[in-house]
């Protein structure tokens, strides 16, 4: 029965107040520690097997290391609960001791001195307004903020000859592809505030206009060109692609909008597989040109080697990038914003927002029609497979993980959750890596849920949204039914 | 083509559909009383699979079975498969959704984390049982019941038609009819009025969730008796489910059960005209055309406002 | 804020997890045997993914030839393993295959293991000169004038497999159409393609269907099957696929003869379709391990080893890395990639399945396709399709 939707006879408020003693708060927190306990047991365990259906679950209770598990958890639970005031004091009073102001490098030194016995206490807070103080200092000065960034681009740029092969690889074919299209993405979910969970459709739509343009489809193009010119084309045969879509979906609010770009990629996955003559079907298109220059006095050819790809690709996101940021602060940028904020008003006010939405989806595809091109382009074949709508839900994971609507969040959190399951390959047992990516993303959102770099306007969206007052998207009202 | 062709052709989709509708449920209810793209029902629904074969792993049936041995081994099969379902529903709102609430997470953010979840259950499940399809074990010979204009009906289609009515009937009885379903409603329309009337939001968000769990669970079931049960077999239903609910109207129970029923019959006539390569293309396609007509779905949205 | 406290408590917990796994993770290092220098044998394949089974098959073969070849004692090297997971998907490949050329001591490789990822990753290994030898990637243009350097494939390939499903059909009585149903994968049209033209040539009349892989439900495909009313059917696609589409082919009654590749010629088919797997009609460029007097040994090391019969190319992955450490036994103690690739290109080694030679493009010599049956829930051995059609 549902609890009191009318409560006829109340005995008396006290009584409902009173819980029997395993209701109390205490022995639920223990119980989901069990539970936690069990299923990590379950994640650190053993594999399954072929034919017995319960072999993993037998040898995972049966060894320690379920035992260890649930040790650990009530463990956890008795500090929690036993030691609990004395683990707050603590905190509240490194919390104390770091929230103290560290304007001068003087600042810095703890209000009691460096007394050993108080080590604990003055350790971490010093830690933190060291950082702090760093960070207000580089952010204060213009001078540090471009040395900083030019020393980041020099190390970005000579990162390369300092990792194995292997992982130069992983720097080229994943990492730059997805921070390329999660750049586009943020446009359109970060900046316009659009769901869209068909992103890498446009990936597709470029790979495989580079493909045809360099003649690498079965069909033959009008010209064949070189890469670097096909990649005009395929930025405009995204954006054409962008407007398309976005066109007749645009009265859409964000959920629907998210399954209509769902469908989209379905579709274009489809067609890309299903439509042989063209595409080649699912064999896809081996042996694409590879991006080559011919000056005629000098000529260069990009072939296996991963590094002269990496380059490329970064002096591509650099240019991006550099548009995008004066983007971000223009009109279109505030306009973006408004429309985000709340798109009534943004329209009440004057903002053509049917205008700067389609400008969002067409921005946003052609950065990803660029990736695309670079991507067939490095590979040298392309198949559907590769452009799966896994791949689109996981593009929207990256840019909310880094923090939607940052730039260098999004550059982050992209390279981090792509570089994880490459990292884990070595690590934990391959074919888990992707349980551990959906766990951290679970537990990243709960903890951190503006991401690991948000920006500032969209932080305070995010705790205006928190208070109550506003949503932190255009998607519609927040998720309802919380009353703490 | 010939009007027995319809019926085959028919016959199928309706099959289909019922079980897109039953899924499509879970989505809706949680998106009434949440608005929330509930990401991970879709593993939600692999676990009613595993449930199945699970119950029915552990009680082997019989290997020529009885009318009645077969009604029990079902039977069991669906509660396997409710249990699992409803378990891993109620998991995910306690462990994943409750601390997002608490601090009224944006609804991107809930996304987020539903994909996450999906990424770690289906992954979680695949290192339990093993990564490769098993089929549900036999519980009846598949064979003909009966025959609608030259079209036959076999015994799992049978069940899963009948097993899809009975559970929407009782969806649309508890939404509209019940104590609980006017919590479930109340909170849909006004979360904040709802509780200040004394609805326990917590209570009916979770009992939402598991009343979702259970339905995917079983049509996870019936689905793995008609196809076979794999860690990865979640996917593709849950989108085209999703789709329904929103082809329906997102929110909407009776929305879901027929955008669930049409995506079904959508999707047979398809592979029926153009192959069974295109069966989604045919599924969006009316999809998009629905919606940009009718931007809120074919009976518009809520949980609240219809019933 | 009960919740919330919980959820705080649980990330020492999960943090605690990762850390423990991490330290759990190596333990299998090179188990002693010949002793001098060690040589590493990678094999790149879906050792995770939906076609991990093909994976594993291959992945005890490689790794049971290593095991024996350290523990006989013959080599004056040892030999180790290491695995290259490309989930047996493009995207991964570039990245399985570096992994293997960066560890220098990878003398060469047994894979890739399917074509889409081969194609992707053979030019990798072309610019290394590390030699990658395929026991399963079947797809004819892999080896076409030879763009490929180092690429060898040690398995007939879809153009013989497809020859003999054609001239299987055409010498049976009563056969005059055929349906070929494709399951949109890079191996299952590729066959189907084949197929598709030598039945025309063999002047049958040939229909073509696609039915995805990832199919929700395989009625409608089976209703096709049966309205169209052909003699014979012709699946070009994975067991996974199959088992489900056989089961409904049964149900709708369809009683033509039904036969599919080396992708489906694996016993989880039988364990997936149940009855409906009767009478299916299987090809395979791979002998059975357990019908062949030389390799019934092979079987019952593998399954005292491994604790299952050997499936789908267990043996021919065996046999090519036996191959390959006979090759760098050859070579003396001057083994490099280049020199292994060379002395492996020119090899004629008697293998326990059939005997392997390359052409000048790396394309297998040895054409030869063997016929199975499912009969009373076991996979039959008919014998080579060459000798069923000549008898």
């Amino acid at each position: 029965m549902t609890a009191g939707v009318t409560a006829p006879k109340v005995p008396s408020a006290a009584k409902l107040r009173k819980r029997s003693w395993y209701q109390q708060p205490r022995w639920h927190r223990l119980f989901a520690l069990v539970v936690t306990a069990l299923v990590l047991a379950q994640v650190t365990g053993a594999q399954g097997t072929r034919g017995d259906l319960f072999a993993a679950l037998e040898e995972n209770f049966s060894g320690g290391a379920v035992w260890g598990w649930l040790g650990l958890a009530v463990a956890i639970w008795l500090v929690r609960e036993f030691a609990h005031e004395l683990l707050g004091r603590y905190t509240s009073r490194v919390k104390e001791e770091a929230g103290r102001p560290a304007e001068r490098p003087g600042d810095l030194t703890p209000s009691g001195g460096f007394s050993p016995a108080a080590a604990p206490v003055w350790l971490p807070a010093l830690l933190a307004r060291t950082v702090r103080f760093v960070t207000d200092v580089v952010r204060g000065q213009r001078l540090y903020r471009w040395g900083s960034m030019a020393a980041l681009l020099g190390l970005l740029i000579v990162l390369p000859l300092m990792v194995s092969t292997f992982w130069q690889q992983v720097m080229v074919d994943q990492i730059g592809m997805f921070v390329l299209v999660a750049i586009g993405l943020n446009v359109v979910v970060g900046w316009a505030g659009m769901l869209d969970l068909g992103f890498i459709a446009f990936f597709a739509i470029g790979a495989y206009s580079s493909a045809f343009w360099t003649g690498g489809l079965p069909v033959e193009p009008p010209v064949e060109l070189n890469n670097f010119l096909v990649i005009p084309i395929a930025v405009l045969t995204c954006l054409v692609a962008g407007v398309l879509l976005g066109a007749p979906t645009l009265r859409l609010r964000g959920d629907y909008l998210a399954i209509v770009t769902l469908g989209f990629h379905e579709i274009v996955y489809l067609t890309a597989k299903n439509w042989t003559e063209f595409t080649g079907g699912s064999r896809g298109a081996p042996q694409l040109d590879r991006f080559s220059v011919d000056l005629g006095f000098w000529s260069y050819e990009w072939e296996l080697d991963p590094r002269p790809y990496y380059w490329l690709q970064l002096a591509f996101v650099v240019v991006v990038l550099l548009l995008f940021v004066r983007l971000e602060h223009s009109r279109v940028g505030r306009a973006w914003t408004a429309i985000r904020e709340d798109e009534v008003a943004a329209a009440a006010t004057g903002v053509d927002t049917v205008r700067f939405k389609l400008l969002a989806f067409a921005i946003g595809a052609s950065t990803s029609g660029i990736a695309g091109v670079i991507y067939a382009s490095k590979l040298g074949f392309i198949n559907p497979e590769m452009f799966v709508l896994l791949l689109s839900v996981l593009a929207l994971s990256y840019v909310v993980f880094g923090g939607m609507g940052s730039i260098p969040g999004v550059l982050i959190g992209t390279a981090v959750l792509v570089w994880l399951p490459e990292y884990l390959r070595d690590t934990v047992d391959p074919q888990d890596r992707y349980m551990y990516l959906g766990g951290l993303l679970v537990v990243m959102m709960i903890y951190r849920p503006q991401g690991l770099l948000p920006s500032r306007r969209r932080q305070r969206e995010l705790r205006m949204a928190e208070e109550g007052s506003g949503s932190a998207d255009a998607l519609g009202a927040r998720p309802g039914g919380a009353q703490a | 083509m010939s009007l027995s062709d319809i019926w085959d052709v028919l016959v199928l989709g309706v099959v289909l559909g019922s079980l897109y509708a039953v899924i499509a449920i879970g989505y809706t209810l949680v998106y009434g009383v949440l608005q929330l793209l509930n990401f991970a029902h879709s593993e939600v629904f692999m676990a009613g699979g595993f449930g199945g074969v699970i119950a029915l792993t552990i009680f082997e049936p019989a290997t020529d079975p009885s009318g009645l041995q077969s009604a029990l081994y079902v039977l069991l099969g669906i509660l396997g498969g409710a249990l699992l379902g409803g378990l891993v529903a109620f998991g995910l709102e306690k462990g994943a959704y409750r601390p997002l609430r608490r601090r009224h997470a944006s609804r991107l953010i809930f996304l987020i984390t539903a994909i996450g979840a999906s990424f770690f259950l289906y992954n979680l499940a695949g290192k339990m049982f093993g990564r490769y399809p098993m089929p549900m074990p036999t519980m009846y010979e598949n064979k003909q019941v009966f025959e609608v204009f030259g079209t036959s009906v076999n015994v799992t289609q049978l069940l899963i038609v009948v097993a899809a009515v009975l559970m929407l009937l009782t969806v649309d009885f508890v939404v509209n009819r019940t104590k609980m379903g006017s919590g479930i409603r109340a909170v849909a329309q006004d979360p904040e009025v709802a509780s200040l009337m004394g609805v326990d939001i917590d209570k009916v968000v979770s009992r939402t969730f598991v009343l979702g769990g259970v339905m995917g669970g079983v049509a996870g079931f019936l689905f793995g008796t008609n196809l076979q049960v794999e860690y990865t077999m979640g996917f593709l239903p849950g989108i085209t489910a999703f789709a329904a609910a929103v082809l329906g109207g997102i929110g909407n129970v009776r929305g879901a059960m027929l955008g669930g029923l049409t995506l079904g019959v959508v999707e047979a006539f398809t592979v029926e005209w153009f192959g069974d390569a295109w069966r989604y293309a045919g599924a969006f396609a009316v999809l998009v055309l629905v919606l940009m007509f009718r931007p809120t779905g074919i009976l518009g949205e809520r949980v609240g406002r219809t019933a | 804020m009960l919740n919330k406290s919980i959820v705080r408590l649980a990330i020492p917990v999960a943090a605690g997890a990762l850390v423990l796994t991490a330290c759990g993770g190596d333990d299998d290092g090179g188990d002693g045997g010949g002793g001098g220098t060690t040589y590493k044998i990678a094999f790149q394949g879906p050792l995770s993914g939906t076609n991990v089974a093909l994976g594993e098959n291959m992945e005890n073969g490689i790794q049971l030839a290593i095991n024996e070849a350290n523990g006989s004692g013959d080599y004056d090297f040892t030999v180790e393993y290491v695995a290259a997971d490309d989930q047996g998907v493009e995207t991964q490949a570039t990245a399985a295959a570096q992994s293997a050329i960066d560890d220098q001591d990878v003398m060469a490789v047994v894979g890739p293991a399917f074509s889409g990822p081969a194609n992707v990753s053979a030019p990798l290994y072309a610019q290394a000169m590390l030699p990658a030898v395929s026991s399963s990637a079947t797809d004819p243009t892999l080896t076409e004038d030879g763009k490929f350097a180092t690429f060898l494939r040690a398995v007939p390939n879809d153009n013989a497999q497809g020859l003999a499903m054609a001239d299987f059909l055409a010498a049976q009585d009563g056969i005059e159409s055929v349906m070929i149903v494709d399951d949109v994968t890079p191996y299952g049209e590729g066959l189907a393609e084949v197929a598709e033209s030598e039945m025309t040539a063999a002047g049958l009349s040939v229909e073509r269907q696609s039915v995805p892989a990832d199919t929700v439900d395989y009625s409608g495909a089976a209703r096709t099957v049966t309205e169209a009313g052909v003699d014979a059917l012709i699946y070009a696609g994975y067991y996974e696929a199959l088992g489900p589409f056989a089961i409904r082919l049964q149900e709708a009654g369809y009683e033509g003869i039904r036969i599919s590749g080396d992708g489906s010629n694996d016993d989880e088919f039988i364990n997936l379709a149940g009855d409906a797997a009767e009478g299916w009609h299987l090809t395979c460029p791979c002998t059975d391990a357990t019908e062949n007097e030389g390799t019934a040994a092979f079987a019952e090391t593998y399954e005292a080893e491994f604790g299952l019969a050997p499936g789908t190319y267990s043996a021919e992955s065996y046999d090519v890395t036996n191959m390959i450490i006979e090759a760098m036994a050859e070579l003396g103690g001057d083994v490099s990639r280049e020199a292994l690739y060379q002395q492996l290109a020119g090899t004629e080694y008697e293998g326990l399945t059939k005997t392997f030679a390359f052409d000048e493009n790396g394309e297998f010599t040895n054409t030869a396709i063997f016929m199975y049956q499912v009969e009373d829930g076991v996979r039959g051995y008919l014998g080579g399709v060459d000798e069923l059609v000549g008898g």
